[in-house]
């Protein structure tokens, strides 16, 4: 049995958790590609206009899929064990799936308000004919994994916020921090332009409650907990990313950006859609770091 | 500090918010007719990718700012999944940093939230507040119930136009009542000259729904006056988003639990906002007949554009004539117009070949 995995969106929630699950499940994974031109023409030509840019990549990933797996993994997200809110075009995105594939879709309410997750994993995996035990063994291992590469990062951020370049924080969605394709090597680039760059994923939760209005955002909590967590070291730049049309960020982003202002660290907003063009990025990240 | 309160606006609904208010004994600044002027301003200071409400509403603010209001009241939906729950906090924070001072009160939903916000300002008793919002709620009733009967008769009317200069005029007059003894003559006096207005009830009109989100929906200036365009052209238009319906959902909470059960074979969870409920009433127009779907939304809204998709397959099953209208400041009038003569065109297709 081949499990089609699309590596967009929700995949970049929790990377690496949902293949390793599903390979320790004993099921064959099927991860579509990384995201290039094409998939994201498909996404764009399929999906309702006013959709947001990261929706529209994984439409893309999703119709790449069709046919070639015996079905496609699509998690309703709702709340994570925060009791916190995706974001509510998560809650959608299985039904819309639906309409668009004829491949058959795997899914299950990932809802912590009213269940575990390992109880909602349970019944994942009794979809997919496995017993209770199977599941709960396969859930460890990956725990495992998942728990020794996110201490390699912890080590790697260490390591980058005692470095002597300049620190510039990438704050993000993960699933535009990590697919390179979307945010034009973002990392790549003020690497290049010899700053050092840290993923505001990789800072390590600052768990105090600011001041800031309660965010019922999974997200929006943790990015703000984190920026107020950096923002205690020497920081050169801060540049927050947005896909064109993300709800979410338009709130999230005048808290971000009043917050990093008050602490006098320059700033800049960048909007991310399908018609990005490189030179005009460059230009931009070019002067940004000439004026820190 | 005196406060001198002001609002957002919202459609007719205006009237009933402002008598609440001035029951009260509150100075209140009512806000005044959107214009794109409006807009414009309130789009220049607003995010630039939040929802059109918003902008909407700041720009009636500052409207009301300027003629010296220096208290805001906003209601939000601290329980819901949509933006609508930031609006009070980004409004407050835009504001400010426009330079303008105001208070802002945020209230939720709930009456307890609101009661005790009115109190706050008004310092006026238990039975004060609680006439003044028996009162206010009248009025929005009869705002509604009249909204709804000119549905009814735009397409039959015998003479052009009479029932909306004799809405136009009942709402101004609406406005001014501050008795309630007055408001009952008044609306007996009204609904008899509604009834008054001649029309032809035999005739055999197409029907249009009207869905969406709740705002755009229900604010006549903000649609570009969507139903009564839609109802000189001959159709009866139907809408059953309203505010009512809003505050029913909210004391019978098993309705959702309904809406829930009739869209399950298309959407099998909330997506924040009215979302659901769009599912819902274009299912139910199509099962009873209708010959036409509209669908307002603010652009990018994020519950409707997340049903949208959903909202088409439906057309696409039922083929029933379909059309979605984002709003925003950068829509004009000529636009919408053309689109809308379109779709007229569609459903009196639609409409001739379903009686042939």
């Amino acid at each position: 049995m081949k499990v089609g995995i699309p590596r967009a969106l929700i995949y970049w929630k929790r990377p690496y958790f949902w293949e390793n699950f599903f390979e320790n499940l004993g099921l064959e994974v099927l991860l579509s590609p990384m995201t290039n031109k094409e998939i994201i023409e498909t996404g764009v030509k399929t999906s309702d206009p006013e959709n947001c840019f990261s929706n529209k990549v994984y439409w893309g990933h999703l119709l790449w899929l069709e046919g070639k797996c015996n079905f496609i993994f699509v998690p309703r997200l709702k709340t994570n064990e925060e009791k916190l809110e995706y974001c509510p075009k998560f809650f959608g995105i299985p039904d819309l799936a639906k309409i668009l594939v004829k491949t058959p879709i795997l899914t299950e309410i990932f809802d912590e308000r009213k269940e575990k997750f390992e109880k909602t994993l349970e019944k994942l995996g009794q979809k997919l004919k496995k017993t209770k035990k199977e599941v709960k063994e396969a859930l460890e291992k990956t725990l495992l994994r998942e728990k020794e590469a996110k201490e390699k990062e912890r080590k790697k951020f260490f390591e980058k916020i005692s470095s002597k370049k300049k620190k510039i924080i990438l704050i993000s969605h993960p699933y535009n921090l990590y697919d390179e394709y979307i945010n034009l090597k973002m990392g790549e680039r003020l690497q290049k332009l010899g700053s050092e760059v840290i993923f505001i994923d990789e800072i390590p939760a600052n768990k105090l409650q600011a001041e800031w209005p309660k965010f019922h955002w999974e997200f929006g909590k943790e990015i703000m907990e984190k920026i107020d967590e950096i923002l205690k070291h020497e920081i050169s730049g801060a540049i927050q990313i947005s896909s064109f049309a993300c709800g979410c960020d338009a709130v999230l982003k005048e808290f971000v950006e009043k917050r990093v202002k008050e602490a006098k660290v320059p700033f800049l907003y960048l909007i991310i859609d399908e018609h990005t063009g490189e030179a005009g990025f460059q230009t931009r990240l070019e002067a940004f770091v000439d004026t820190i | 500090m005196i406060p001198i309160v002001t609002f957002a606006r919202w459609g007719n609904y205006t009237i009933a918010f402002k008598t609440l208010f001035e029951q009260l004994g509150v100075k209140v600044i009512s806000p005044e007719k959107t214009t794109s002027q409006t807009i414009t301003e309130g789009a220049k200071i607003a995010p630039e990718m939040y929802c059109f409400p918003l902008k909407v509403n700041l720009g009636n603010y500052l409207e009301a700012i300027r003629k010296g209001a220096n208290t805001i009241f906003m209601a939000t939906a601290l329980s819901g999944s949509c933006r609508l729950r930031y609006y009070g906090i980004v409004q407050d924070k835009v504001l400010r940093e426009a330079g303008y001072q105001p208070n802002f009160i945020i209230f939720d939903q709930n009456l307890k939230d609101i009661y005790f916000k009115l109190k706050k300002i008004s310092k006026a008793s238990f039975w004060q507040i609680l006439k003044a919002a028996k009162f206010c709620l009248r009025k929005l009733r009869l705002v509604e119930k009249l909204e709804k009967k000119a549905q009814y008769i735009r397409p039959r009317e015998i003479e052009k136009g009479a029932i909306d200069r004799l809405l136009n005029e009942a709402f101004l007059k609406l406005e001014k009542i501050n008795k309630e003894k007055d408001f009952s003559n008044f609306q007996k006096e009204i609904f008899k000259k509604v009834s008054e207005i001649r029309i032809d009830k035999d005739r055999d009109v197409p029907k249009v729904g009207l869905i969406g989100e709740i705002y755009t929906v229900c604010d006549p200036i903000v649609n570009f006056e969507v139903e009564k365009k839609l109802g000189q052209k001959g159709f009866e238009v139907h809408r059953e988003m309203d505010l009512t319906y809003h505050l029913k959902k909210k004391i019978f909470l098993w309705k959702d639990w309904i809406i829930q059960k009739e869209i399950n074979p298309y959407l099998r969870s909330t997506v924040g906002g009215h979302g659901r409920d769009a599912i819902y009433e274009m299912l139910k127009y199509t099962k009873e007949g209708f010959d036409g779907i509209i669908h307002l939304l603010p652009a990018m809204c994020m519950p409707e554009v997340t049903v949208r998709p959903i909202l088409e397959k439906i057309h696409q099953e039922s083929g029933i004539p379909f059309l979605s209208l984002s709003l925003d400041e950068q829509v004009a009038e000529a636009g919408i117009n053309t689109r809308l003569e379109a779709f007229v065109d569609v459903v009196e297709n639609y409409y001739a070949r379903k009686k042939a």
